[in-house]
Parts: structure tokens; sequence; C-alpha cells
């Protein structure tokens, strides 16, 4: 088994590469791959069975765009076939048609599927997230400068119950196609939801292994899930 | 006319709310500001300001430094405004500066020392020249207010007035680059034996070349994003220092400081934390440069005390109790905390109570940061108990899961003064509590039956 990590030297913020080292204690076994932004990617050339990609900062996004677009129809290809890939936070972005910066231009992305983020550098957004995936609660944090707008046709990642989806207004949150998952909420996603984790798992070809941890992850997990759950509770910081 | 009226009105306003507020001991260093800024928005501009102002920001280190510099000038006999019991946000620059003014509104000192909030950069020095600008790092800090550290490099980079020297860090290539076009002296804190090359830290905000995006070599490390580095495609690297820490003895608690045009002093340190032996070269660097000489500088700094806030360490039985503070939700913060405290001689119990209490009371807090700040620390030999408390107990119980501490060695209970229950106590240990920085009467109650704990196990 081998988990892809792309562009580690620059996706690598809020903790979110720590995704890929809790399920490589659930698969000790497995290879993990760090493929630098001047490396050409594993995935092209063999079987990868994660691809994983961290948020990042702005400027990170467009190196990490120039990186991939070589290989666009390549990662096109990989994505139809079925490849599982993960993106966290802002990494997102790199798969939508644009981004449009407050008084600013439009960035163009690679394109994949049509979304607009639309960013304001002077206001982020934080907040708490709670969305249901297939018959799972997801929790987790959300940071970020921008939200994505259009994609009506772009089927969703989770389906939010509370906070903001891919913007304040949208319940659907994030992107799915095929095994192809992307979404805004970022830091240790699997570590938070151990029964997502566990879904990863069997994804990446790992069987019924569970989580490493898992009581304790549960444990914190269903404490963060009745406090997600808790109406009085604020979800917006201000 | 109008505007002057605005002005002043805002300025006596500033000043009774200032004064009443300080009859009824209450904290008076940022409501004023507050005031002023609401009736008269350019208040900052029109208010008089000292001639020589030295300004200090960054990541870490901005406090410390900026109260050194202020306590050395006043040891020379400088009259010194500074904001050192107060805010660093524009509110308080503002209650600063109308408290260093008469009624009309002139300065009434001719020397500034202003610690300034990075991200208030924009608020401030449109109207605020300093005469330095010293920066003493740049590293991630609050995921939620901050972002990253190129987003805050932006702030002081778009704001920094272009006749403010700079005073930079240059074993920081994420600070050192700010505003090329300035004139700048650069500090830095020469190869120690502690050094590494690899990173071992799970925060490395600068891993290509911002240049070329090459791979960045190190010549050595300190920590982090910290020491000299070079690209490995193009000519970029370090900049050369103006002032270099060498010789640095902490069993003597000395460094010598040498400057370009051939100055040398030896100077004290005031703790052995490598962030303090920084906070000592970046201060003698400021204040070379703001004309004092090497031997003025260390001698006020051999009569000063750093006001330990952070750490402090007392007996208790037959234990000593370590209080460390780490600025909640950061990162850094709790890395370089966990590293210090690991390394502490003999053995070690430690409460991990660094939870955002604010935060729990109207939301969650987000504890991203967990996975961004270098519990393996913890894992080190010597440690023999962790507690994790709390309402993000069962966070930091995962954590340390996760970080490569045996379960055998953690315990867990949300509530903060069951913790020193859970404690051994053993004869000649440390007893280190881990705080966070809004719930201090907690903390000190439970710091409080700590001692008494440790005490009825000595009399046992």
């Amino acid at each position: 088994m081998t988990i892809e990590i792309l562009f580690p030297e620059v996706c690598n913020l809020y903790g979110d590469l720590m995704n890929v080292e809790y399920l490589r204690r659930a698969v000790p076994e497995a290879e993990v791959v760090k493929t630098s932004l001047k490396a050409r990617p594993r995935f092209l050339d063999g079987d990868v069975s994660l691809v994983y990609i961290s948020s990042m900062t702005e400027r990170a996004q467009l190196l990490a765009r120039d990186a991939l677009m070589p290989h666009l129809d390549a990662l096109k290809a990989k994505i139809e076939d079925g490849m599982p890939v993960l993106a966290t936070g802002n990494a997102m972005e790199l798969f939508i048609r644009e981004i449009v910066d407050e008084g600013g231009g439009a960035t163009p992305m690679l394109g994949l599927f049509d979304l607009v983020a639309r960013r304001a550098m002077e206001r982020r957004y934080n907040g708490l997230y709670l969305g249901k995936f297939e018959d799972m609660d997801i929790v987790g944090f959300k940071s970020q400068f921008s939200h994505a707008f259009g994609g009506e046709d772009v089927p969703a990642l989770f389906e939010t119950v509370r906070g903001a989806g891919r913007n304040p207004e949208e319940k659907r949150e994030g992107i799915r196609c095929k095994n192809f998952m992307a979404t805004y909420v970022l830091g240790p996603l699997l570590i938070l939801n151990p029964p997502f984790a566990r879904y990863m798992l069997r994804l990446i070809g790992a069987g019924d292994r569970p989580p490493a941890f898992e009581k304790a992850a549960m444990d914190a997990y269903e404490l963060r899930l009745a406090e997600f759950k808790d109406a009085k509770r604020g979800f917006t910081y201000g | 006319m109008m505007r002057k009226l605005r002005f002043l009105l805002a300025l006596w306003l500033g000043k009774c709310a200032r004064l009443a507020l300080r009859v009824l001991k209450r904290n008076a260093t940022y409501f004023p500001g507050v005031v002023a800024l609401k009736i008269c928005p350019d208040f900052l501009g029109q208010v008089g300001k000292p001639e020589n102002i030295i300004a200090v920001t960054g990541t870490n280190g901005k406090t410390t430094v900026s109260n050194l510099i202020a306590d050395v000038l006043t040891d020379r006999g400088h009259k010194v405004l500074s904001n050192r019991l107060g805010s660093n946000v524009a509110a308080g620059i503002a209650t600063t500066l109308l408290s260093g003014s008469s009624l009309s509104g002139k300065a009434r000192y001719k020397t500034a020392v202003l610690e300034i909030d990075e991200r208030s950069s924009k608020r401030i020095y449109p109207y605020l020249k300093p005469k330095l600008l010293v920066i003493t790092n740049l590293f991630r800090d609050s995921i939620m207010r901050n972002a990253h550290p190129e987003y805050i490099a932006s702030f002081i980079e778009q704001a920094v007035p272009r006749e403010t020297k700079l005073v930079l860090n240059a074993d920081d290539l994420i600070s050192s680059r700010i505003a090329p076009e300035n004139e700048r002296v650069y500090f830095a804190v020469d190869r120690m034996d502690t050094d590494v090359v690899e990173c071992v830290n799970l925060i490395n905000d600068l891993q290509i070349c911002p240049i070329c995006s090459g791979e960045l070599v190190y010549d050595y490390r300190r920590y982090h994003h910290i020491g000299r580095a070079r690209c490995r495609d193009c000519d970029f690297k370090s900049p050369e220092p103006d002032y270099l820490g060498t010789d640095v003895d902490t069993a003597a608690m000395t460094m010598t400081v040498t400057d370009k045009q051939g100055g040398r002093a030896v100077y004290p340190l005031l703790s052995d934390s490598v962030f303090n032996i920084y906070n000592v070269v970046t201060v003698a660097a400021a204040l070379h440069e703001f004309g004092l000489s090497h031997e003025e500088i260390a001698g006020s700094l051999r009569r000063t005390k750093i006001v330990e806030t952070r750490y402090n360490a007392r007996q208790a039985g037959n234990v000593r109790v370590v209080m460390q503070m780490s600025k909640d939700k950061n990162a850094l913060a709790g890395s370089r905390a966990f590293d210090y405290i690991s390394q502490l001689p003999g053995e070690k119990e430690i409460i991990l109570m660094m939870n955002c209490m604010e935060d729990q009371k109207k939301w969650s807090e987000n504890t991203t940061w967990l996975y961004d700040c270098d519990f393996e620390f913890l894992a080190r030999e010597g440690i023999t108990r962790i507690v994790c408390t709390g309402p993000r107990a069962k966070d930091y119980y995962l954590r340390l899961l996760i970080a490569g501490v045996p379960e055998e060695k953690l315990r867990c209970t949300m509530s903060e003064l069951d913790a020193p229950d859970l404690l051994a106590y053993n004869p000649g240990e440390s007893v280190c509590l881990f705080y966070g920085t809004d719930a201090l009467d907690l903390v000190y109650k439970v710091q409080a039956k700590i001692i008494r704990c440790a005490e009825e196990a000595a009399a046992k």
C-alpha cells in the first residue's frame, strides 16, 4: 500500500499532515511517499492507494497548481478510474475553476470541478463544522479566507448540519467524485472522526483494520459531537 | 478647526476615561484609546509622538524585548514612554500616546518603546514613524487570527514606513526579507552545540527557496525554520549578521556580542532558554543602533531582570513545582515549552491544562493546533506521568498516544481540580503545570492544590 503526500514542503498547514500519519499507524506497512514540487508525482506511474494534499498558503496554491498542471489529463483520468484522493482545507481550491479575489483579479486553477472560490484576505471565516457523510456524523473546524460558489452539478462530500458548507449559505460541503474527496474542513479530519477514518482505511485497501487508538479517538469524537450538537453553542467564532 | 476640536475632545475624554478607570483600580491600558479612536479616527495621526520611537513586533519575544529595551534606556537616564502594562493593538497604542501627552496633545516624552501587534500594523504605522522597528521573528501562530506567517509578514510589509530602519533576525528567513527597500541591520546567534540540521519539529514554515522554490539546505538549524540556510538551486541565502551572538555559556550565563564595526562585549544571559538568548542579541542590536555603546547596554542589562510570568519554580514538600505558561491555541509556544521542560534535569510529572476556556464558554476550542505542536517531546525519558485535564482532556490524551507516550503514563480527568490527585509526588522530581492564558484564577487554584498535595505526600 502506498500513500502519496503531494508537496508537503508547502502543503503542511494546520496539522493536516497528521491525517496520513494516523492512517499509517493503522497500517504500519504502508509506504508513505512525499512528492516535492519539482518531482514527478508517483500516482502517474503506478498504483497509489491514496493521494493526500493538505492546507497551504495562498502562494503555495499557485506553486501546487503549476506542479499539477502538466499532469492534468492524467490526473483527470486517474480520478475517473477511482483513485482515492483526499484534499483538506484550501487544497480543495486547486481542483476548481478559479479563485476570485475581492477587489482583484481571478486566478485560474486546475478546473476539474466547476466551482469558483471568492476570497477576501481581510476577512477570515472561523467556524465549527457538523455534517453527514453517508450515515456518519462528521465534526471539524474551518478557518479560511474564501468560500466556494456554483457547482450545482458537482456532488458534495458532506451534507452540512451546522456551520458553513461550500459557503455559509450552502448545505453542500466539499466535492466528491468517485473516490476523489475534497473539503474545506481542515486539520486532523480523520483523527477527529474515527468512523470516517475507518471508511478511509477500507477505501485504501486496509480492510477492517481499526483506526489507531480507536477507543481514545471515539471518546474524544463523542464528546465533541455532543458539544457540536448542543444548540446553545456558537458555531461561528466572533 | 473642527478636526482639531474633535481631536482635543477625543484626547480629553480619553484622559478622563483613563483617570476614572485608574481611580476604580481597573485596567486603563485599552479602553481610553478605544474612546479616543471612536471620537477621532485619526487620533494616532494627531496626538503628539515622541521624537524617537523604537517599535518591537514579531511572533515571539516582543514583550520581553520591548521591556528590556525600555529598562535599559530608563537605566541610562532616558524618560521612556512604553505600553509595557497594556495593549499592543491600535487602541492600546492610542492609550499609551494619550497618557504621554499634555492637555494640548503635545508629547511629554522624547523616547518611546512600543510593542506592536503584527496584525495591527496597518492601523498604526500610517500614523507612527518609528526610528527603529525590531522584528523578533515570524512563526505560525493562532490559526484563526494569523493564518500563516506569510500572511502576517504581508501586514507588516504593506505598512512599515519607508524611513524606518529595521532590526531583523538573520536566522529567520521569513521576517528578515520584509521591506527589502528599507535600511536594515541583522542580528543572529552563532552555531550552538544544540543545533541540528534536519528539522525535528512539526512546524517548519520555510522549506523552499522564496525566490526559485528550490530546496533550502540548512548549515545549522536551531528549531523550526530558525537557522542559517541557503538554496541548493540559486544564490539565495541567509543574510550576513551585523550583530552576532557567540560563545553562549549557559553555565556562566554569558554571551559575547560582536558587531561589524569591531565592537564586542560580554553580555549577561537573563535565562538559559534559546528564546531568551535571542532576546539579548536583539536588544543589543536595537540599542546599539539607537546610539548606546555595548558597555552601556551590557551594564544596564546586568541590573535588569526579566519579569518571568511564563515560567517559575518553587519547592513544595519533596518536589519542585514548575509553572509553565503556554499560550493557548498556539502550537509554537507549546512546542518550545515542551522542549524546554522535557529537558530539565530529573524526573518530571506533568499536568496539561492549556485549554482555551473562553472558547469553551461560547463555542468549542479549535484543536487543530494540537497536531502542529510537538507533543512528541513529552514522550522523552524522564517524564513519568502526564495528567490531561480540562474540557479538551480527551483530545490531549489521544494526541499524547499518537505522540508515542505509553498509555500507562497517562491519566485523564475533565475536572482541573482533580488533576493534582492523580500525581505521585515522587521525592526529587519536578511537577510541571502547563497552563493557558485565559483562566489564571483556576490555574492558581490548581497550583495551590499541587503544593498542598506535595506537602502532604512529604509529610507521609
